[in-house]
């Protein structure tokens, strides 16, 4: 129905394909630290095991990422949310979209699936608190029909966590 | 009382090399003492002074104490750009051995050039493109490589087509947006909504850059129907190039160069690989004075008994292209496209006559 989730549907252009594929190559060579990620024959879609990190409020639980590429990776952000359940976490929504400011207005093409990997880790680790954020009701209700995180005019009012 | 008058000389010999120094370098050599030198030099590697074929560039800290030069100065690195652990310890490396082995002879501008050597040697950008991850150049001169660039104010590098790639991607994104003026327009302001049409911004570092930085490699993807937007200020045409400031510096730097070169016979090495060979064709002859050139390479011999053979060769048969093609040669070894090779010999003929 959305403009985002329709380019997300396109198939990979050839730039696209070929950045993705160092990328796993990469990955395998030198994985992030408590990262695994699931292998597929899909590489438009990659989905990944987060471990919480030790001395955490998330140590040893266990997440799912989604990381979907649009025809225009890396021009375009892919679109990363958690699997059911999300993480209980001020930044993380139930319905598993994440506020983190490199995914949408800040993203840069120099960014790479695993340094989301570690900024999301980080951004787990350095939380004090298991809270949804505040509006949480209003905004998954907004998304009812899979609207995606892309869409969202996001609000990014704390770097502290 | 001898003995004074003796020191006294060598400091005077002292100062005058540190104005040598001073005057190779221009603005970019940074006197704070004359005695003992202390001494700040941003080192270039040698590209004709075209500034957006320099991928590296380094300051280094030449600092040398009252017994100098019978102990050979400290030498710092204290800032770099576009170069790796590896290759700073390399550079200093070499310049360190370079002041040892000249110890107890006056030695500034000889170690200045041998870091200027070394950093022309080194001038490619190291690791991969940051937008398609593959690798920039390649010490291989076997492998097929795309044309590369640098954003002229951070030195990070990219493929040329890379990096337009992303920058139309802005500004597409950017029209598309205004367009449409509802939701589109407000999830995208934050950072795009407060530049300008003319910028974008470094994807490693975010530092803003300009339609300039890369219009230089804009013929070598093939992109001559890219449109510059806003109002034509990056059009620059020969005539107002060839007038302005920078290129009048240039200019006169050159000049300096040339004019030192001629008096101390040629102490400004040229790159040993590249000296003359026999039976090499150079149509242009420079009129420096036979005599001076014949200094240069006497003295080179003196210096590097391992290149006397050849220089011979080259000297007695194409004398007077010697020097020729030290510049052709080291200072013009990736020519600017916008730039004709004609206008450096022109130029030369102009300052050595």
């Amino acid at each position: 129905m959305s403009s985002t989730s329709a380019t997300a549907r396109k198939a990979l252009s050839k730039i696209a394909c070929n950045r993705l594929q160092k990328e796993l190559v990469e990955w395998q060579l030198n994985p992030p630290s408590g990262f695994k990620h699931k292998v597929t024959d899909n590489l438009q879609r990659w989905v990944v095991e987060v471990n919480g990190a030790q001395g955490t409020l998330y140590t040893n639980e266990t997440f799912q990422l989604q990381v979907d590429f649009p025809e225009h990776y890396p021009m375009e952000a892919p679109q990363v949310v958690f699997l059911n359940p999300a993480p209980l976490h001020p930044h993380i929504y139930s319905n598993g979209h994440i506020c983190l400011d490199i995914l949408y207005d800040s993203w840069s093409p120099a960014i790479t699936v695993s340094s989301i990997c570690i900024s999301i880790l980080s951004m787990l680790s350095s939380s004090t608190v298991k809270q949804r954020p505040e509006d949480n009701d209003r905004y998954v209700k907004n998304c009812r029909n899979g609207r995606s995180p892309k869409e969202t005019r996001w609000w990014f009012h704390d770097d502290k966590v | 009382m001898l003995g004074i008058l003796k020191k006294m000389g060598q400091e005077e010999e002292v100062v005058i090399e540190v104005e040598a120094v001073q005057s190779v370098y221009g603005d970019d050599c940074f006197v704070l003492d004359f005695f003992p030198p202390h001494l700040h030099i941003h080192m270039k590697p040698r590209t004709a002074d075209v500034s957006s074929q320099q991928f590296v560039e380094a300051v280094i800290d030449i600092r040398a104490g009252p017994q100098y030069p019978q102990e050979p100065p400290c030498i710092d690195l204290i800032e770099s750009k576009g170069l790796d652990e590896r290759r700073q310890k390399d550079l200093m490396n070499t310049i360190r051995d370079k002041a040892h082995k000249l110890s107890s002879s006056l030695m500034l501008v000889a170690i200045c050039e041998e870091a200027v050597e070394r950093l022309s040697d080194m001038n490619h950008p190291d690791g991969d493109c940051p937008l398609c991850l593959c690798p920039l150049a390649s010490e291989d001169k076997q492998d097929k490589i795309l044309p590369f660039m640098k954003l002229m104010s951070c030195f990070h590098c990219f493929h040329s087509e890379c990096i337009i790639r992303w920058w139309r991607w802005l500004h597409t994104e950017r029209e598309t947006s205004v367009k449409d003026s509802s939701s589109a327009m407000e999830t995208k302001e934050g950072m795009h909504g407060v530049m300008e049409t003319s910028m974008g911004y470094c994807p490693v570092c975010r530092k803003v850059f300009h339609a300039e930085d890369f219009e230089h490699v804009l013929d070598l993807v093939g992109t001559h129907s890219f449109q510059m937007k806003s109002n034509g200020t990056e059009v620059i045409d020969a005539d107002s190039l060839l007038q302005s400031d920078t290129e009048n510096i240039r200019r006169q730097k050159f000049e300096a160069i040339l004019k030192l070169q001629q008096e101390n016979s040629g102490l400004i090495e040229p790159k040993r690989d590249l000296l003359i060979q026999p039976g090499m064709f150079l149509p242009q002859a420079v009129s420096i004075p036979a005599a001076k050139i014949l200094e240069q390479t006497t003295k080179q011999h003196q210096r590097d008994p391992a290149v006397h053979s050849e220089s011979i060769n080259g000297s007695s048969s194409k004398r007077p292209s010697t020097s020729k093609h030290r510049n052709s040669g080291t200072r013009q070894q990736r020519p600017h496209p916008r730039q004709p090779v004609r206008q450096w010999i022109k130029k030369e003929n102009g300052a050595a006559t």
